[in-house]
C-alpha cells in the first residue's frame, strides 16, 4: 500500500510548487492511473515516491510497514525500492549484457535471494508472462512488447508492495499496449499489490480501479 | 542489514556484471591488464635481481673473508697493517682469535688475467675463514703447507686445466715465484677462482715486510662488539679502520642504492601508466553503462555498491594482471640476469649471473602494489558512478559534466599553484641520500599540465571556433573548447606520456652531450696502457724512459683508493703527473682552481666526492693517506662521470714528498709525430708479456659511449610503450565519447551531415586534443627533463651537466605522435560513421 499525506516539491529554478498539499492513499491490490497534462510532474512525483529524488516536505509511507522514504538516506532508501517497489518504464530498461532470466533475476539478488534459488521462479514467471523459453536470450534479440514483458517479470519477481509503471506502454503499438498493460493488471491482481500507473491513454486509464488527474491544483 | 544470504547473492550480481563486462570491452581491459602487468613485472624484476645480486656478492665476500665479527684493514689501499697491531691485538682480552691476511693479485705463467692470491695463517683461519682451509694433495712433492705450495679453488684449477703437483709461476710486477700446487680449496664456492697460501711464504715473495692486509677479528663470546670496537677505535692507529658486518652490507646496498632506486622509479612509472589505463577503461566503462547503473541503481542497488562494483571491475583487472606481472617479472629476472647480470648493466657487481630466489612476502607486496594501482585508477570513476543522479542519468545518459564549472581565475590559480610547489620542491636538498623531492617535482608538474588543459583548451579554441569554418571543424572545435570529461582524459594521458618521454630524451641527450665533451678533456693522450690490478713492470717503464722508444711524452699514474666511511664505497686516489700550477690542462674543473695560501699538499676533488662529502674548493679535507690522516688542500672540483662514488687527484711530487711510493699502473702515451703504427709495434712485446692492455683514445671512447647507449636502451624501450600507452589511451577516450554522443552525432546525421563530415569532425577533435596534450606535455617535458639532470641526476648519481635539448628529435617525436593520434582518432571515427542513424534516434527517449 502507498500513502502520501501533504507532498510538496518545487524545483530549484522553477516559480511555483509542482505540486503541494497533495494527499493519496493507494490500498494493497488498487490499481490507480494517474493522467495529467506533459510536465504537470507525473514522472517527478513518481520519482518522489521511489525516493529517487527529494521531495520538499511532506510524508510517503509504502509497504506493510508503512516505512516513510521521505526520512531515510539514500541506501536505506535503496534498500527500501530493492525489497518493496517493482517499475515498469517506457523506456523498457533491460541491462543488455545480461540474459532475459539474469535480467528478471536482478530484484532476487538485491533482496538477497542466492541465484541457486532463482531457476524456478525466473521460469514460472516466465511463462506467466507468455515467453517461456526466452529465459537464455539476449535482450538484443528481443522485439519491443516481449521487452516490456520482461521489464513486468522483473518488476513482479520479488513480490514487491507497490508498482510504479511509469507510460508502460507508451512506446507499443495500440494492440501490444492492450496486451501488455492487461497482463500486467493481471499479475498485479493476482499477487494483491498496488499501483500507481502513469498514462496519456484513456483507454489504458479506463481499465483502472481509479482514475486520478494531477493539475498544477493538486490530485482529483 | 546484510546478512551471509545476502551478500552471496550480491556477489552473484557484481560476477555477471564483471563478466558482462569484459565480455563488451575485451580489448581495453586485456590491454589495462596487461599494463598493470608490465609494471608489476618490472618493479618485481628489479626486486629480484638486486635481491639476488646482492645475495650473490654478499656470499661471494664472505667466501673469501669469512665471518669474522671484524676486520682491521688499512684506509689507504696501498697502505697495510703492522704486524705490530696485529700482536697486540692478539693480546686484547676480548678477541678469540685474529686472522692475519694478505690479500694481493697475481698473474698465473703470464695469463693476461689476475686472480687472487690470499696468504693466510691457516691455525688462526680454521676459526674465521673455514671456506678457504687448504687440502693436501698426496700427488703434490711437498708433504706440507708451510713447504711453500699454493692451494687452488677447484673452478681456477678446472680453467688452468693444472693438477696438483704443477709447477706454476706467480707475477706480480716483476716479482715472480716459482712454485707447485699443492692441493685445492674444496669448500670455496664453484664461482670461485683464487689461489691460497701460507701467508709466511706470500709476505716473503710479494711483501709487505713487516705487515699483512688485514686482520680479521673472532671475539671471546662474552665480549660486546659495539663497546669493544669504541674503545678498540680510541687508540687505533689513524690509517687503519675496523670494519664490522653491518658496515659490510650498508656499503654493500650503497653501492648500488640510486640505480635501483631509479629502476624503482622507472616501474613505479610503469604502474601508475597501468592505473592510467585502468582509470580510463573504467570512466569510459562507467559512462558507457550510465543507464544500466541507474536502472540498477532504481532497482536498489545501494550507493555504496554502485561505488564498490567499479572498484571490484577495476581489481578484476588488477589481480589477474598483477599476477601476471609476477610471473614475467620472474622471467625477466632469471632473463636480464643470464644476459647482462646481477646490476643490469650498471657495473656495480661482477658479471656472474646470480640465482634468483623469489619469496613470498615481496612477492605478496607486489601483487598488492598492482592491485591497489588499479584501485586507484578505478576510484574516480567509481566515485562518479556513486553520485549520478539517478533519475537523470536514466532518461538522458551520462552526465558529462560534472558540476565542476569552475570560474576562471581559479582556473589559473590550481596549475600556477602546482608549478610553484614544484619550483620550490625542486629546491631542496636530497632526503636519505636520494631526490625524492625531485621525483615528488616531476609528480607535481604532471599534475600541473594536466590541470592547465581545460584552461588552454578553453581559450584556443574557443577562439578559433568563433572564426568563420566549415560546420565540421566547427563542430569538432566546438567540442573540445567545452573539454567535456572525455577530451580531459585523453590529453591527460597524453600529456603524462609525452612530458615522460621527451624528458628522458632531454635528460639522456644532455647526459650524451656531457659525457662526449668530457671524454674529450679525459682523453688528451693518443693511446693509452693499462695493467689489470698489479702495477705496471719496471723494465718496460726502464724501456719507455730511453730515448730509442718512439714517444714523444708520457704521463703515468698510479691509483689506490681510500676509505672514508666504511660503510660507503671506497673513494678512489689517482697519483697522476701533472703540472701543480696547471692541473686545468688535464682536468675539467667545474669551478674556481685554487692554489694553497700555505705549503701544504693539494688535491683535487671529482664532482661525486664534492658532492657525497660536501666538501668544496679551498676548503681542507682530511684524508687516510699512506698510513697516517693527512690535511691537503681542495684546489678544485673536476668533472668525473666514471667514478660515482668519487676520486681525489694528487700530483705524483706531492704524493712522493708525503712519502709515497710511486707504482705507476696507467700510462696515457703521445707517440712521436707520425709514429703511432711504431709506437703499438714497439709496444706489442710487452704487453704480450705482462699481460696489459693497451687502447687508443677513439676506441675507448667509442667503447665509452656504446656502454653508455646499452644502459639507456631500456629506457628508450619505456618511452616507446609509454608513447603506445598514450595513444591507446586516446583512441579509446574517443571512441567512448563518440559512443556517448551517438544521439548528438546521429541527430547532426540526420541533419545532413554525411560520413565524410562526421569522420572529418571526430578526426579533427582527436588531432586538436592530441595537439593540446603534445603542447603541454612538451612543456612539462622540458621542465621534467631539466628536473632528471639538475635534480635528481646529481642527487642520485652525482653527476651534473649542462641541459642540452636535442630540439629536432623531440619536435619530430611530437610530430610523429601527432599523426599517430590522427589514426588512432581514424577508429573512433569508423564507429561514428557506422552509427545506425534511424536507430540510435528511434532509441532516443
Ligand atoms: N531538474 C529540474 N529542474 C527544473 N525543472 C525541472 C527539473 N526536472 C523537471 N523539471 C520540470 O518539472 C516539470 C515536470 O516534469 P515531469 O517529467 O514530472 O513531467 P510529466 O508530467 O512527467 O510530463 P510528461 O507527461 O511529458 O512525461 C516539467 O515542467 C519539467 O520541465
Ligand atoms: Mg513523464
Amino acid at each position: 500500500m502507498l500513502l502520501l499525506a501533504n507532498l510538496e516539491k518545487r524545483h530549484a529554478t522553477a516559480a511555483r510548487p509542482l505540486f503541494s498539499g497533495l494527499a493519496l492513499t493507494v490500498a494493497a491490490g488498487e490499481i490507480v492511473a494517474l493522467v495529467g497534462e506533459s510536465g504537470v510532474g507525473k514522472s517527478t512525483l513518481l520519482n518522489c515516491i521511489a525516493g529517487l529524488e527529494n521531495a520538499d516536505s511532506g510524508s510517503i509511507r509504502i509497504g506493510p510497514q508503512a516505512v516513510d522514504i521521505a526520512k531515510l538516506d539514500e541506501s536505506a532508501r535503496a534498500a527500501l525500492r530493492a525489497r518493496n517497489i517493482g517499475f515498469v518504464f517506457q523506456a523498457f530498461h533491460v541491462l543488455p549484457t545480461l540474459t532475459v532470466a539474469q535480467n528478471i533475476a536482478v530484484p532476487l539478488l538485491l533482496c538477497g535471494v542466492p541465484a541457486k534459488e532463482h531457476g524456478r521462479r525466473t521460469r514460472a514467471l516466465l511463462e506467466r508472462v507468455g515467453l517461456s523459453g526466452f529465459g537464455p536470450r539476449w535482450p538484443a534479440s528481443l522485439s519491443g512488447g516481449e521487452l516490456q514483458r520482461v521489464a513486468i517479470a522483473r518488476a513482479l519477481i520479488h513480490q514487491p508492495a507497490l508498482i510504479l509503471a511509469d507510460e508502460p506502454t507508451g512506446n507499443l503499438d495500440p494492440r501490444t499496449a492492450h496486451e501488455i498493460l492487461a497482463l500486467l493488471l493481471e499479475r498485479v491482481r493476482e499477487q494483491d499489490v498496488s499501483a500507481l500507473v502513469v498514462t496519456h491513454s484513456q483507454q489504458v486509464a479506463s481499465c483502472c480501479d481509479r482514475i486520478l488527474t494531477l493539475t498544477p491544483d493538486g490530485l482529483s | 542489514m546484510i546478512t551471509a544470504g545476502n551478500r552471496s547473492a550480491l556477489g552473484t550480481l557484481a560476477w555477471w556484471l564483471i563478466r558482462a563486462q569484459f565480455r563488451s570491452r575485451r580489448a581495453a581491459t586485456l590491454l589495462s591488464m596487461l599494463a598493470i602487468g608490465l609494471g608489476v613485472a618490472l618493479g618485481y624484476a628489479i626486486h629480484l635481481i638486486n635481491d639476488a645480486a646482492l645475495a650473490d656478492f654478499a656470499r661471494a665476500m664472505k667466501s673469501v673473508q669469512g665471518d669474522p665479527d671484524a676486520v682491521i684493514a688499512a684506509r689507504d689501499s696501498a697502505g697495510s697493517v703492522p704486524l705490530a697491531d696485529i700482536n697486540q691485538l692478539a693480546r686484547d682480552p676480548a678477541v678469540l682469535v685474529v686472522a692475519p691476511v694478505i690479500e694481493t693479485r697475481v698473474r698465473i705463467d703470464d695469463s693476461p688475467i689476475p686472480v687472487s692470491l690470499i696468504g693466510l695463517d691457516v691455525f688462526s683461519a680454521a676459526a674465521v675463514m673455514p671456506q678457504l682451509m687448504p687440502r693436501h694433495d698426496d700427488r703434490a712433492v711437498l708433504d706440507n703447507i708451510f713447504a711453500g705450495g699454493v692451494y687452488a679453488s677447484p673452478t681456477l684449477l678446472e680453467r688452468l686445466g693444472l693438477r696438483p703437483g704443477d709447477a706454476l709461476t706467480l707475477v706480480r710486477g716483476e716479482q715472480r715465484w716459482r712454485t707447485t700446487i699443492s692441493g685445492d680449496l674444496p669448500a670455496t664456492h664453484p664461482d670461485e677462482q683464487l689461489l691460497v697460501a701460507d701467508i709466511a711464504w706470500v709476505q716473503q715473495r710479494f711483501g709487505p715486510a713487516e705487515a699483512v692486509s688485514e686482520g680479521r677479528v673472532r671475539l671471546a663470546p662474552d665480549a660486546d662488539l659495539s663497546t669493544w670496537r669504541t674503545t678498540l677505535a680510541q687508540r687505533l692507529p689513524a690509517g687503519l679502520l675496523i670494519r664490522a658486518a653491518d658496515d659490510d652490507s650498508a656499503r654493500l646496498s650503497n653501492l648500488s642504492r640510486a640505480y635501483r632506486v631509479n629502476l624503482n622509479v622507472l616501474a613505479l612509472v610503469a604502474l601508475l601508466t597501468g592505473a592510467f589505463l585502468v582509470f580510463a577503461t573504467q570512466l569510459t566503462a562507467v559512462a558507457q553503462r550510465s543507464t544500466q547503473f541507474a536502472l540498477l541503481g532504481v532497482l536498489g542497488l545501494s550507493p555504496r555498491m554502485r561505488l564498490l562494483q567499479v572498484l571490484l571491475e577495476g581489481l578484476a583487472i588488477g589481480l589477474p594482471g598483477s599476477l601476471l606481472g609476477l610471473s614475467l617479472g620472474y622471467i625477466l629476472a632469471v632473463a636480464f640476469t643470464q644476459l647482462l647480470g646481477g646490476d643490469l648493466g650498471g657495473g656495480y657487481f661482477s658479471d656472474s649471473a646470480p640465482l634468483i630466489v623469489p619469496a613470498l612476502v615481496p612477492a605478496l607486496a607486489f601483487l598488492a602494489l598492482g592491485c591497489l594501482a588499479s584501485l586507484t585508477g578505478a576510484f574516480y570513476p567509481a566515485y562518479l558512478n556513486r553520485t549520478q543522479a539517478l533519475a537523470q542519468a536514466l532518461t538522458s545518459g551520462f552526465s558529462q559534466r560534472p558540476a565542476a564549472i569552475v570560474a576562471s581565475p581559479s582556473r589559473l590559480a590550481l596549475p600556477a599553484l602546482l608549478a610553484l610547489a614544484a619550483f620550490a620542491l625542486a629546491q631542496l636538498p636530497p632526503l636519505f641520500e636520494l631526490p625524492l623531492a625531485g621525483y615528488a617535482t616531476i609528480a607535481l608538474v604532471l599534475a600541473a599540465g594536466i590541470a592547465s588543459a581545460p584552461l588552454l583548451t578553453q581559450t584556443m579554441f574557443g577562439w578559433l571556433s568563433e572564426r568563420p569554418l566549415p560546420a565540421p571543424q566547427r563542430i569538432a572545435l566546438q567540442n573540445v573548447a567545452q573539454a567535456p570529461l572525455m577530451a580531459q582524459v585523453a590529453a591527460s594521458g597524453l600529456i603524462v606520456s609525452f612530458a615522460l618521454t621527451a624528458s628522458m630524451v632531454i635528460m639522456v641527450s644532455s647526459f650524451r652531450v656531457a659525457v662526449d665533451h668530457w671524454l674529450d678533456h679525459v682523453l688528451p693522450a693518443p693511446l693509452y696502457l693499462r695493467s689489470k690490478a698489479t702495477p705496471l713492470p719496471q723494465p718496460l717503464l726502464d724501456a719507455l724512459a730511453t730515448p730509442d722508444a718512439p714517444f714523444a711524452r708520457i704521463e703515468r699514474m698510479a691509483t689506490a683508493s681510500l676509505t672514508l666511511d666504511p660503510r660507503r664505497p671506497k673513494v678512489a686516489l689517482l697519483v697522476r703527473e701533472l703540472e701543480r700550477d696547471n692541473p686545468a690542462a688535464r682536468l675539467p674543473f667545474t669551478g674556481p682552481v685554487l692554489t694553497p695560501p700555505v705549503a701544504m699538499p693539494l688535491v683535487w676533488i671529482s664532482e661525486p666526492m664534492h658532492e657525497i662529502y660536501r666538501v668544496g674548493a679551498g676548503e681542507t679535507l682530511r684524508l687516510p693517506l699512506l698510513g697516517r690522516e693527512v690535511d691537503v688542500f681542495v684546489g678544485g672540483v673536476w668533472r668525473d662521470y666514471a667514478r660515482q662514488f668519487g676520486a681525489v687527484v694528487i700530483s705524483r711530487d706531492d704524493y712522493l714528498s708525503l712519502g709515497g711510493d710511486f707504482q705507476p699502473t696507467d700510462l696515457a702515451l703521445w707517440p712521436l709525430p707520425g709514429q703511432q703504427s711504431v709506437a703499438v709495434a714497439w709496444l706489442a712485446p710487452p704487453i704480450e708479456r705482462y699481460g696489459l692492455e693497451l687502447a687508443d683514445s677513439a676506441a675507448i671512447r667509442e667503447l665509452s659511449l656504446s656502454i653508455f647507449d646499452k644502459s639507456f636502451a631500456v629506457t628508450y624501450a619505456l618511452e616507446a610503450a609509454a608513447m603506445l600507452i598514450g595513444l591507446f589511451g586516446l583512441a579509446v577516450t574517443l571512441a567512448a565519447s563518440v559512443w556517448l554522443r551517438a544521439r548528438e552525432l546521429a541527430t547532426l546525421a540526420a541533419l545532413g551531415f554525411d560520413r565524410r563530415m562526421l569522420s572529418t569532425a571526430v578526426m579533427l577533435e582527436g588531432a586538436l586534443i592530441a595537439g593540446v596534450g603534445l603542447l603541454i606535455g612538451l612543456g612539462c617535458g622540458v621542465a621534467i627533463g631539466s628536473v632528471l639532470t639538475h635534480v635528481v641526476n646529481p642527487q642520485a648519481f652525482h653527476w651534473r651537466m649542462p641541459l642540452a635539448i636535442p630540439w629536432p628529435m623531440v619536435v619530430a617525436g611530437a610530430a610523429i605522435t601527432l599523426a599517430a593520434a590522427v589514426l588512432a582518432s581514424r577508429y573512433a571515427a569508423r564507429q561514428a560513421t557506422r552509427l545506425a542513424v534511424a536507430q540510435v534516434l528511434a532509441s532516443a527517449q
